[in-house]
């Protein structure tokens, strides 16, 4: 057991973090103060430099495309990392990217679909795959922080992609975990800096102890959810996986809610960036069937398997 | 980064396993009932462990020059889980291997380390820890059980409260203050035979288990100067090591994980696991013994390269104690029969160890203050 990444992987994570610091992955007000920040150019940077690929390279992994997806989501900006670093080396097609994953029904609303320029079908029995189509999408307004769109009914050409549906779903599970637990993270660091910051009665907010206690709490959480999903991408193990991303789905609402609590009515505000992780957590919540699937198909896969 | 045990880990886990099998006997489960440091218990480990140093699986982890066979930190790790999920067999044995010896053998003098070390590795000595004080309990800082220099020797003068083990042990890892002031850099550490005149010891009844927690009291007890351990000012940061090693010492997600396994099997004989809020309560409790075995597996991995412990280990502690609730909640939620009459004794016992792990090797405000200071970078609370 080894938790260091080994030398490719700590190169590979540097770099990463050197590009999360340049201009085109910044926090920046959107014009029409829109929800999300659709970076194309922070997205094409990571495709230009081969950050998506990295599942292929042996010495780096899925679990290095686990910790740039962790990486990624932490940023204000929004790229589609996810889909693009974990499923698309499995599903055995040179999709176009960006891709959006639809989970189950085909008619339901779907983040990156209006961005995108392939898509990933989960369902229960198989894993499908198409490239998109300029009519193949209809945008949907949203509360959640991604491009929001739905498959227009007919118009998509499916076809059937050579993978193991029940590796697909793991690695999808994983993927989400770890992308979630970075939103999460993302909030966190913000929080963090603005309670630095804010004077009230004298001092830092976060001199508090009240506010110490539950960010330290969050931190735990976050801590954890980071190396369960990572694990997971290692193993693929059902239980990991679905252990990974229940556990962070449970726990999402309750650090968002103390984060904007700590914010005050600056989180309110589409002038702090704060909303952004909220809004994603808000959807991420429920993907894949949600935390009380998974936790439960934690303990079907652990005791109820024979 | 790599999550798979080795196959010579699993190997290991299993000699570990196939000893505990052959070893404990069949009134075990009713005999670690009482708790570590309970006469029985204690009684047991100077047999037990004995022959675990044989079999070469007390301190395989120690250098060989200390009795051990210098081997990974994962193999102690890995003894940790089993005995813990045994019921601890070492009683209060335990510390030694976990933070006493490795903290003498850092810290000590040639002469401690020969004088202390080797029965440790034996499996024949018992220690306690005198930390706490009536009046030093989160502020360990503020101590105020003085040793004052006498010519060779220090005479010790003061009060300990909630000493692990203190009845039946043989040393002391006491803590004293020499300096003036109530600072920390006025704190040395004592290592005192339990046998000097003017210590007097008493149990304090408990829940967690008979012979674990006691009153120590010392009048003008008398020990040589060569009785203390490291150098001037270096005692806060040895204490600050062995508690950062003390806190995920113990593997107490491994017992809540397989009395959880356990209430599985009498919820599935009774036709009761089928229920979907039973299920989904059984894997939130198993993921939340998994986050805590990962972090602390994570702290594992960072000494066995050496790294000192910092903050990693108090957010592992607040995993593992986030565990403890929620398996024992499971308990009283779907088993509660469990704890009257007969009942399920490991059930029983899980529930009356678990209550201890927000509050032993620093509460837990204690760890979410490190966090919040150390892993977060916020500022000190004004005071």
């Amino acid at each position: 057991m080894r938790f260091a990444p080994n030398e490719d992987q700590a190169t590979f994570l540097g770099v990463l973090d050197q590009m999360a610091e340049g201009h085109e992955a910044h926090w920046r007000t959107s014009p029409d103060w829109s929800r999300f920040d659709w970076s194309a150019a922070f997205d094409r940077m990571l495709e230009d430099n081969g950050f998506l690929d990295c599942a292929r390279e042996e010495t780096l992994g899925l679990v290095a495309a686990a910790a740039l997806t962790h990486r990624v989501a932490r940023l204000p900006v929004l790229a589609e990392c996810a889909a693009s670093s974990v499923l698309r080396p499995m599903v055995g097609a040179e999709l176009p990217r960006p891709i959006a994953v639809v989970e189950g029904r085909d008619d339901a609303a779907t983040r990156f679909l209006t961005v995108a320029r392939s898509v990933i079908l989960i369902e229960a029995d198989g894993i499908r795959t198409a490239v998109l189509t300029p009519n193949a999408v209809a945008p949907v307004d949203s509360l959640f922080a991604y491009p929001m769109g739905r498959l227009t009914p007919g118009a998509t050409d499916w076809r059937a992609a050579d993978a193991d549906p029940q590796r697909v779903r793991n690695a999808w599970r994983a993927a989400l975990a770890a992308e979630l637990g970075g939103v999460l993270k993302g909030g966190l660091d913000a929080v963090v800096a603005y309670v630095k910051d804010r004077h009230q009665f004298g001092r830092p907010l976060g001199s508090f102890q009240a506010i110490q206690h539950r960010l330290a709490s969050a931190a735990a959480k976050i801590e954890a959810a980071y190396w369960l999903a990572l694990k997971a991408a290692h193993s693929l193990d059902p239980a990991d996986a679905m252990g990974a991303l229940g556990f962070v789905q449970e726990a999402a609402t309750r650090i968002t809610n103390d984060l904007h609590q700590f914010m005050g009515a600056m989180g309110l505000t589409l002038e702090h960036p704060l909303h952004r992780w909220t809004y994603r957590a808000r959807l991420l919540r429920s993907a894949m069937g949600g935390a009380g699937t998974h936790l439960q198909g934690v303990a079907d896969t652990r005791w109820r398997a024979a | 980064m790599d999550f798979d045990w080795t196959d010579e880990d699993r190997a290991f886990r299993e000699r570990v396993r196939d000893f505990l099998a052959r070893e404990l006997p069949a009134d075990w489960a009713e005999m670690s009932r009482h708790g570590p440091g309970s006469k029985e218990q204690t009684a047991f480990s100077l047999e037990f462990c004995p022959k675990l140093a044989a079999a070469g699986l007390l301190v395989p982890h120690w250098p060989a020059e200390w009795g051990g066979s210098a081997r990974p930190a994962w193999e102690h790790f890995i003894l940790g889980e089993e005995m813990w999920a045994a019921g601890e067999p070492r009683g209060a044995q335990y510390m030694n291997v976990n933070w006493i010896g490795p903290t003498l053998m850092r810290f000590g003098t040639d002469e401690q380390k020969r004088r202390y070390i080797p029965p440790m590795a034996a499996g024949k000595a018992i220690w306690c820890q005198g930390f706490s004080e009536p009046n030093a309990g989160s502020d360990l800082g503020s101590l105020r059980t003085r040793a004052d220099r006498d010519g060779d020797d220090y005479v010790i003068n003061g009060q300990k409260i909630w000493t692990s083990y203190a009845g039946l042990a043989e040393h002391c890892f006491l803590l004293a203050r020499t300096g003036q002031g109530n600072g920390k850099a006025g704190i040395a550490i004592f290592l005192v035979p339990m046998a000097t005149p003017g210590i007097d010891v008493r149990s304090i009844p408990s829940l967690i288990g008979h012979g674990d927690i006691h009153e120590t009291f010392f009048t003008d007890v008398r020990v040589p100067a060569s009785a203390r351990l490291g150098q001037k000012g270096e005692a806060w940061s040895i204490i600050n090591y062995s508690l950062a090693n003390e806190r995920v010492g113990i593997a107490r997600y491994e017992l809540a994980d397989r009395v959880l396994g356990r209430m599985v099997d009498e919820l599935t004989q009774r036709g009761l696991f089928d229920d979907p809020v039973v299920r989904m309560r059984a894997g939130s409790a198993a993921a939340a013994c998994d986050a805590a075995r990962i972090l602390v597996h994570r702290t594992v991995d960072k000494r066995s390269r050496g790294e000192v412990l910092g903050a990693e280990a108090s957010i592992a502690r607040v995993a593992v104690a986030d565990a403890e609730t929620v398996v024992t909640d499971f308990a009283l939620d779907f088993l509660p029969d469990a704890f009257s009459g007969p009942g399920d004794l490991a059930v029983q016992t899980h529930h009356e160890r678990a209550i201890v792990t927000g509050i032993a090797s620093g509460s837990i405000e204690i760890q979410l203050g490190i966090i919040a200071q150390r892993w977060l970078g916020l500022p000190r609370e004004m005071r």
